[in-house]
């Protein structure tokens, strides 16, 4: 995705290379808090104080191959104190409130592959939030590590480094998320041949 | 076989991070427990099946950041702020030391810190350098003599004073030993007599059971000694008899064998005499 040199080059104070940085990780960034919030507005504030926070301690990053690891520590961190501030502050998205059904929906904007059939899109966009759903289900410290394996395609090592665990742990932690997840998969009854039909 | 995966192990199998000999190990293990397989390829399709969760698509916002080495004026670096700060603390104490009337002297080695109007110590006139050798020897004598005097004195009074209180003790020690005495003396004669009839009467007592004791016990040891004597009569006797039974026997066999050999000759004489006899003839 980047090499050591722009990072490097960031840590040094090169403002563009900061720039770059983040154009290259945002929507990971995003997308792991969205995928553990499944609520733009908190994913966006996450995202938005990770990179902020990169900006001011890049300077301190000490191996340039570690930035990784530190990038996603950040957002980790980031996310848990949304969810703390949220569990004591509840509040709904605009962008959560019912989105309707079929044509009114507007889901239709968010649809990944604008050349893709409507319908179909629809029908993805709204099994992936069923799906997202059953992910916000699982305890935090698993779906951390299910994001971070599943999504981000981080290694168990790169896991255990950014929550500062044992990589025993991390899968631990994996298999009893795995666990989980089949038994809310089974109690909603979706199994691979209705996504099958609904694909 | 008692082998069983952890999760870690599983994990690591539906991941496809497992050494070669691991895998072979689960393998046969999956064979043995087919449920477990069954479980672990329902973990893997839930893993499947969450795969078709999208990513959103999201635009990275313009980055504007403030470039705080540059714009910075000069007076706000480190380095001003911290000098300025030093500044103002020295200025500050000197403010306050003039106010409390503070003065630092150092002279010949010595420091002073002042507060207040400095006053003006007395001169001390050297008194001790005016006196010659000899006065000072005069004076050092006549002060040893009085010493010497007052010591004496004292030692003396000392000394009658430890004499008088000797004499009192001795007297009345040897009042005290003399009445001991005289109490002792009155108190020894009946104890004495006392004394001497216990004595007596203890060694009565111990001659009476001297003697019985030691007549009862002459008495049992005639008894047993009268009593072993008959034994040993008896024994006698016994061994006695059975000498002279053997000696009786021992004749009778004797007896037997001279006849039996009598007999013996005479039939010899008797069976040659027949011979001669049918010879003859």
């Amino acid at each position: 995705m980047h090499s050591d040199t722009l990072i490097a080059r960031a840590r040094d104070g090169d403002k563009n290379a900061q720039g770059k940085l983040v154009q290259l990780w945002y929507k990971r960034i995003y997308n792991y808090s969205y995928k553990f919030f499944f609520d733009h507005d908190l994913a966006m504030e996450a995202a938005q104080k990770t990179f902020i926070s990169m900006h001011r301690n890049v300077g301190g990053l000490q191996d340039c191959g570690k930035f990784k690891s530190w990038l996603y520590t950040i957002a980790v961190n980031y996310c848990r104190e949304e969810l703390r501030k949220n569990k004591s502050n509840r509040s709904v998205s605009l962008h959560d409130l019912k989105p309707g059904e079929g044509e009114d929906s507007y889901r239709w904007e968010e649809s990944r592959n604008r050349s893709e059939n409507p319908e179909s899109q629809l029908r993805h966009t709204e099994l992936s939030d069923l799906l997202q759903k059953c992910l916000t289900e699982l305890p935090p410290e698993q779906r951390e590590v299910v994001i971070m394996k599943e999504y981000e395609g981080l290694k168990f090592r790169e896991i255990a480094d950014v929550l500062n665990i044992s990589e025993n742990t991390v899968k631990s932690r994996m298999y009893y998320a795995l666990d989980e997840l089949k038994r809310i998969l089974d109690r909603k009854q979706i199994t691979k041949e209705s996504i099958g039909y609904e694909l | 076989m008692n082998y069983k995966p952890d999760e870690n192990t599983l994990i690591a199998y539906l991941y496809g991070e497992l050494d070669e000999k691991e895998q072979e190990k689960l393998t046969q293990y999956f064979q043995e427990h087919p449920e477990e397989l069954k479980h672990v390829q329902a973990l893997a399709q839930a893993r499947d099946i969450m795969g078709a969760i999208n990513d959103k698509e999201v635009i990275a916002p313009p980055v504007f950041m403030d470039d705080h080495s540059h714009g910075r004026p000069i007076w706000q670096s480190a380095t001003v702020r911290w000098g300025t700060a030093i500044a103002a603390s020295f200025l500050f104490l000197m403010v306050a030391a003039k106010l409390i009337g503070m003065e630092i002297y150092y002279s010949q080695g010595e420091a002073r810190i002042t507060f207040g109007k400095k006053e003006a110590v007395p001169v001390q006139t050297d008194a001790v350098s005016r006196l010659t050798v000899d006065q000072v020897q005069t004076m050092i004598r006549s002060s040893l003599v009085k010493n010497n005097e007052f010591i004496a004195a004292r030692w003396a009074d000392n000394q009658r004073k430890l004499d008088e209180s000797i004499r009192n003790r001795l007297d009345v020690n040897s009042k005290k030993t003399e009445d001991m005495m005289k109490n002792a003396s009155l108190a020894s004669q009946e104890q004495i007599r006392s004394f001497v009839d216990g004595l007596q009467n203890e060694n009565l007592r111990s001659m009476k059971d001297y003697l019985q004791l030691s007549s009862a016990e002459q008495k049992k040891y005639v008894e047993s000694l009268l009593v072993d004597f008959s034994k040993y009569l008896q024994e006698q006797r016994n061994q006695d008899l059975t000498l002279f039974q053997t000696r009786m026997s021992s004749m009778e066999r004797n007896t037997d064998q001279f006849k039996q050999e009598t007999e013996q000759i005479l039939s010899g004489i008797i069976s040659s005499s027949a011979g001669k006899k049918e010879n003859n003839y």
